[in-house]
């Protein structure tokens, strides 16, 4: 058992935080807060570049796709910085796990080197109307016709599909095999002829919700598909595989600096608040029932860093995950419910103060963090769903 | 940073499983449980022999020097088949002469200990059983060369069966930076020491021990006369550490116990198991049973590191103390009716960790801990980084 860091790898962090005090201008500060493109605009484009040519981008990715072939732990330190500033750098929920582990020789040498210098971004297609944590009931149509695919479909809230260059989707290729095992996954550029982006407006989109808010996400996406041609080189794995391709990468995407972060930055951000702030001379830290809520919830969150550690451990290790992705994401976001929760009631009305009232606090960030807090325990697998694959997969219960 | 068993960490805790599943069964458990000593004797020298005892003594006095994180996974499987031997008790006043004692009381105590022929304790609580230097009011009067001591001490493990207990007395009252406590080496069997048994949930050792006019000599102090309480706060913090391995390892397998019932139980004609809400009580286990693991083991950690373990300490046990006992509750409803019976065995799981859940501070104790930690001390707190440290 090793819980520290090695001295190259607290070097590491120092150098990142110093690149990044030297490197994060105020034009790319002003592009994430207009949310144009998700915060993911020109500055921010130039930024990854830089950052790609210190070799931080897919660490723990092989060197012969441009990544270092290094540990996931260094990967890890490099997200935790950006994401501390509000930035998104590779890693955690990018597709690259399933396109490593699944794909093509020209897919790998195509896609990565990509996304590495931010040009390829993802969009993730996989949700549709009438299959959400029931994803194995997902009917977009992909049909064979030659060397092509032909897709018809909708897919509902494909969040970055507005500014991505590709898609990452799941289609159906076999509608007579059962459920599972007539799903394939495609990788499609987004400026394919047929492809529709329509946007969906979230609760969070008015009064925008300030930066590092969990879930502040303004907008997300329909998209349509309607005879979109593409070549069957598209496919990622095996006709008909893409279940299972999908659901390792689903498992590989949860682990990192992002889903762990969201969900404990607001444990933080209330210490350091009581200690500097008070109401009128009334300190909430002084209050023997804050005090002792302020503790449970830090301990859960250490629990959560705790996860996060041993998943990149056991991906360091060659990865054989059972169900500590999903453990994790179980705890990180319901622990995140409940700190934001009682952070609202040590704060009390003042919780309630939106990003653009007047006597707000922090620009309402915990105002807006109860509204967005309990999402994370609905997508990318529901704590529901997840908890089902700790019994099954995990315990060995039998389904129902 | 791997937070995962090193292979031989995971060598040591196969062959201890191996070892103490073999050796105590629920039969030993329960027979102990009436047993005027407590603990069988001959198990007590089988791990001797293992070096269990000596394992994070040093060397030159017997044992083998190794980290305390191993004696934690040694703790754990202990608690897995909760073993019944005073080896909580005795490690914990074991390690703390190890760090503090003289070479006399070492040479007098340890080796003794490493080979399995003398018992400790310790006693700290007393009638305000908080842990902290205020509660403290056993009164030890200098008497010439040496101490006389009354009062009572509390909640005392295995004090029947200890032949030396490391006690906290007030020597003086309270004044600018110190606490006026001391450490003291005592015999249990000396005069005008008297233990009354206390009958606890978990049917394990327990005293009431009352001191009337004790005398102890200059070579029973331990550390620094009035300056004890720093010694006392890193006992409780190892001692906290090692029981909260005690109660992740007891919780697990009381875990282990639940999943094997729901596969097998029928009920509405198919396995209790495969309802939905089962599966998603036996996920919450888990989840419960793995957090308590690595807030516990990273504690160790950093004492074995030589770092502020403290905070560490107290998250652990504030996280055991309600999750642990969560796990042992939920796997006593899983089993229904049955659980309930005196003559199932799951209740000697669930009485344990119970009791374990109420000693070495309780849940909001720890907490008071934490949060001081956090709020008190000026500075911006980051998770995953030390604490801002007061001057
Ligand atoms: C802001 C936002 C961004 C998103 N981004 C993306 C994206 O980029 N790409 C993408 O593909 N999807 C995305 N999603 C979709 C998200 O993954 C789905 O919302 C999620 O999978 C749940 O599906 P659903 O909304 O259809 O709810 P439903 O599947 O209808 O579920 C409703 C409720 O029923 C529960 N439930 C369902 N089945 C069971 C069961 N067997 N047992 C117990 N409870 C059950 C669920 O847990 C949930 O609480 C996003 C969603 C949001 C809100």
């Amino acid at each position: 058992m090793d819980f520290g860091y090695t001295t190259e790898q607290q070097d590491l962090r120092q150098e990142v935080r110093k690149f990044i005090d030297e490197n994060v201008s105020q034009g790319l500060l002003d592009e994430m807060e207009a949310g144009e493109e998700g915060g993911r605009g020109p500055e921010y484009r130039e930024l990854v570049k830089k950052v790609a040519d210190k070799g931080w981008i897919g660490i723990s990715w092989p060197k012969e796709y441009g990544g270092q072939s290094g540990s996931r732990i260094d990967q890890y330190i490099v997200e935790e910085e950006f994401m501390r500033r509000g930035i998104g750098i590779g890693g955690a929920g990018s597709g690259a796990p399933a396109i490593l582990a699944a794909g093509t020789e020209e897919q790998k040498e195509y896609f990565i080197p990509g996304m590495i210098r931010g040009e390829i971004i993802f969009a993730l297609g996989f949700t549709e109307p009438q299959a959400g944590a029931d994803l194995a009931g997902l009917q977009c149509r992909a049909v064979r016709d030659g060397d092509d695919f032909v897709i018809n479909g909708q897919k509902m809230y494909t969040s970055a599909a507005h500014y991505a260059s590709h898609i990452y989707m799941m289609c159906r290729t076999d509608p007579d095999a059962p459920r599972h095992r007539g799903i394939s996954i495609f990788l499609i550029p987004m400026d394919t002829p047929g492809i529709t982006v329509r946007p969906l407006w979230t609760i969070q989109s008015d009064p925008p919700a300030p930066p590092g808010t969990t879930y502040g996400m303004p907008r997300t996406n329909e998209t349509f598909f309607e005879n979109v041609r593409v070549p069957a080189s598209c496919m990622l794995g095996e006709e008909n595989g893409g279940w299972y391709v999908g659901a390792m990468g689903l498992n590989l995407d949860r682990v990192g600096a992002s889903r762990y972060l969201i969900s404990v930055r607001r444990d933080e951000d209330i210490v350091n608040w009581v200690k500097e702030n008070d109401f009128n001379g009334y300190s909430p830290a002084e209050n023997p029932a804050v005090r002792d809520k302020i503790a449970e919830m830090w301990t859960e969150a250490q629990v959560c860093r705790l996860m996060t550690m041993r998943s990149m451990s056991l991906v360091n290790r060659g990865g054989n995950f059972t169900y500590e992705g999903s453990a994790e994401k179980v705890w990180a976001p319901e622990h995140g419910v409940k700190t934001t929760e009682a952070i609202a009631q040590m704060l009390g009305p003042y919780a309630q103060l939106l990003s653009n009232s007047e006597e707000n606090i922090e620009d309402g960030l915990f105002a807006h963090n109860l509204m967005g807090s309990f999402q994370s325990g609905i997508n990318h697998g529901s704590v529901q769903i997840m908890r089902d694959q700790m019994a099954r997969r995990g315990l060995g219960m039998p389904r129902g | 940073m791997d937070i995962l068993p090193s292979e031989e960490e995971q060598m040591l805790k196969n062959v201890a499983r191996e070892f103490l599943e073999a050796e105590v069964s629920t039969a030993l458990v329960r027979e102990m449980e009436l047993d005027g000593l407590g603990y069988p004797p001959a198990l007590w020298k089988q791990m001797a022999d293992l070096g269990w005892l000596g394992m994070s003594i040093p060397e030159q006095f017997g044992g083998q020097g190794l980290p305390i994180t191993y004696l934690g996974l040694i703790l754990e499987e202990a608690g897995r088949v909760m073993a019944p031997v005073p080896l909580h008790s005795t490690m914990v006043a074991a390690l703390t002469l190890a760090a503090i004692g003289t070479d006399q009381q070492k040479q007098d105590i340890l080796p003794a200990v490493s080979d399995g022929s003398m018992v400790l304790t310790w006693a700290v609580q007393e009638r305000d059983a908080r842990l902290i230097p205020d509660a403290i009011e056993l009164d030890a009067k200098a008497d010439g060369d040496g101490w006389i001591l009354n009062g009572t001490k509390m909640f005392v493990d295995n004090f029947v069966v200890a032949e030396r207990c490391l006690i906290a007395a007030r020597t003086s009252p309270k004044s600018g930076s110190s606490q006026g406590i001391s450490l003291f080496i005592v015999d249990p069997n000396g005069n005008g020491v008297n233990q009354t048994a206390l009958v606890t949930l978990a049917k394990d050792k327990q005293s009431r021990v009352d001191f009337k006019d004790h005398r102890i000599e200059r070579t029973a102090l331990v550390g620094e006369l009035d300056e004890g309480w720093p010694l006392v706060e890193a006992m409780l913090d190892r001692g906290t550490a090692l029981l909260c391995c005690q109660m992740v390892g007891a919780a697990r397998k009381d875990a282990e116990m639940a999943i094997e019932y729901a596969k097998n139980r029928v009920a509405f004609g198919r396995p209790i198991g495969s309802f939905q809400s089962v599966q998603h009580m036996l996920a919450d286990m888990l989840l419960h049973v793995d957090g308590g693991e690595m807030l516990t083991f990273e504690a160790l950690w950093k004492m074995d590191e030589g770092l502020p373990a403290s905070v560490e300490v107290s998250q652990a046990k504030a996280f055991c103390n309600e999750k642990c006992e969560s796990v042992v509750r939920t796997s006593q409803v899983i089993h229904g009716g049955i659980g309930f019976m005196m003559e199932f065995d799951l209740h000697l799981w669930f009485r344990r960790v119970t009791s374990w859940s109420l000693r070495l501070g309780t849940t909001y104790d720890h907490r008071a801990r934490i949060a001081s930690a956090l709020l008190d001390v000026p500075g911006q707190v980051r998770l995953g980084m030390p604490l801002p440290m007061g001057v």
